[in-house]
């Protein structure tokens, strides 16, 4: 496992998927809806999925002497690695707003959404649908990426949308809590991101694993 | 024990058939795999390496069944195919670096003794070298593990005279150390040059496996070397 993932670290990744963990900074800017940093890092993932492509990758990586299924947990662990790397710096920037920036007036003016951590939760929720609606897309062919991507944007954006909407609808407004208001809520919300996050990557390495054994190289 | 054994092999494409394809290999011999483009070399040996799916056959090498002990068996055989290569923007000293890690018996003076012999610079990447260069790339990651078995899918294409004069040598090196060598290739002369066994495949199935003399006494008629008995023999069939 360790030089599968070492072999997707210097060999199959695109230095874009590394510079695009920055787009978690995002989470600093107000006024703007803040999800659109997830869709940037996933952006930096799928350059790797290029360089994969064209590099011829995934035959190098299948005649290693590791099981197919390695290959797959190899793609996985690298995309994992690069979302929770951002995840990481979304949470470091959420707990700087949530802490010493509570009171800033950029932000207690900020119509759009806060970070919070709702709005990890959202970021995880995406995560989990990339590696769920891309990778395991990816996986039905092994070459093929258009269409998983396309889907992927679609739902991204979708999930964005849902994400900027809901605290406007009458009784939800706590979903865009300042500091630590309606902790409790919103740690709940954050551990919901979690679990869907895991559910979603496992559901889709089991199905890639299974595409992949499958097909033709 | 065959070091390798492949059992009436059947893969089905729209408009190819790999059909009932058997044929055995042993330690310390060196086989020919030969055949037209598009004959069935590469379907076979991808079927070989688990990278296609047959629809029924059995491989088995080293006596263990390749579906199930995949990881296994490619630490002890080594691949090279033509002239495809890997990671084109990379250092070749970058893609050695990684790949040894995957095998625990990578033998790092041999991979230095044929880095000099195919005089190949580490600090290029594939995308600056030669159609040539890169098959040796391919094959110098192939030979520095202590393979028991090279599988090699057109490993002189590309190749000058003189390369190919050296590595039809060192395939005569290796099969003295033990090594099972089997290449395809659909320049017959390699083939006469070193090869102990033929393994000859037109339209997707085997029409002879056995030794280079016994093909020669099966097939050849007088005077007529390998090249001309596989010619003679795939014209016969236009007709």
């Amino acid at each position: 496992m360790k030089n599968i993932l070492k072999k997707e670290l210097t060999l199959s990744a695109s230095i874009l998927s590394y510079l695009f963990i920055a787009f978690g900074l995002m989470f600093f800017i107000p006024g703007y809806p803040i999800l659109c940093g997830v869709f940037f890092v996933t952006l930096g993932i799928f350059q790797s999925f290029q360089n994969v492509r064209e590099a011829n990758d995934i035959i190098f990586s299948a005649l290693l002497p590791v099981a197919k299924k390695d290959v797959v947990k190899g793609k996985f662990a690298f995309s994992c690695f690069i979302e929770l790397c951002s995840v990481i710096l979304m949470a470091t920037v959420t707990a700087i707003r949530m802490t010493v920036l509570k009171d800033a007036t950029v932000y207690q003016n900020n119509v759009m959404m806060n970070a919070n951590l709702f709005a990890l939760s959202m970021a995880l929720f995406i995560f989990g649908f990339f590696n769920l609606i891309f990778i395991g897309g990816f996986f039905k062919t092994a070459y093929k990426f258009g269409k998983p991507f396309v889907s992927h944007i679609i739902v991204t954006f979708v999930m964005i949308g849902i994400g900027e909407t809901l605290h406007h609808i009458p009784g939800l407004g706590a979903l865009n809590a300042f500091g630590f208001e309606y902790f409790s809520l919103q740690f709940g919300l954050l551990a919901l991101g979690a679990v869907a996050y895991i559910a979603l990557t496992v559901l889709s390495y089991r199905c890639a694993c299974r595409n992949f054994e499958r097909i033709d190289l | 024990m065959s070091i390798l054994e492949v059992k009436n092999l059947k893969k089905e494409y729209p408009s190819f058939l790999l059909d009932n394809v058997s044929f055995k290999l042993e330690a310390g011999r060196i086989t020919g795999f030969a055949g037209r483009n598009g004959a069935g070399k590469t379907t076979t040996i991808k079927s070989m390496l688990n990278l296609i799916h047959p629809n029924s056959g059995e491989i088995t090498f080293f006596g263990m069944p390749l579906v199930g002990n995949e990881a296994e068996i490619k630490k002890r055989i080594g691949y090279s195919t033509g002239t495809v290569s890997w990671y084109p923007r990379k250092k070749l000293n970058d893609i050695a670096l990684v790949t040894k890690k995957f095998y625990p018996n990578w033998d790092e003076d041999a991979y230095q003794k044929y880095l000099e012999l195919f005089k190949l610079d580490e600090n290029k990447t594939p995308l600056q070298l030669s159609e040539g260069m890169k098959v040796k790339f391919n094959l110098l990651l192939a030979l520095s593990h202590r393979a028991e078995i090279l599988i090699l899918d057109e490993p002189t294409g590309g190749l000058d005279p003189f390369s190919r004069d050296e590595l039809l040598d060192i395939f005569t090196a290796l099969r003295d150390d033990g090594v099972a060598v089997f290449f395809s290739t659909h320049i017959i002369s390699d083939l006469e040059k070193c090869a102990d066994d033929i393994v000859y495949i037109s339209d997707g199935k085997i029409k002879s496996a056995m030794s280079v003399k016994d093909f020669c006494s099966a097939y050849s008629h007088r005077d007529e070397n390998i090249e001309q008995t596989i010619l003679r023999l795939e014209k016969e069939k236009t007709v």
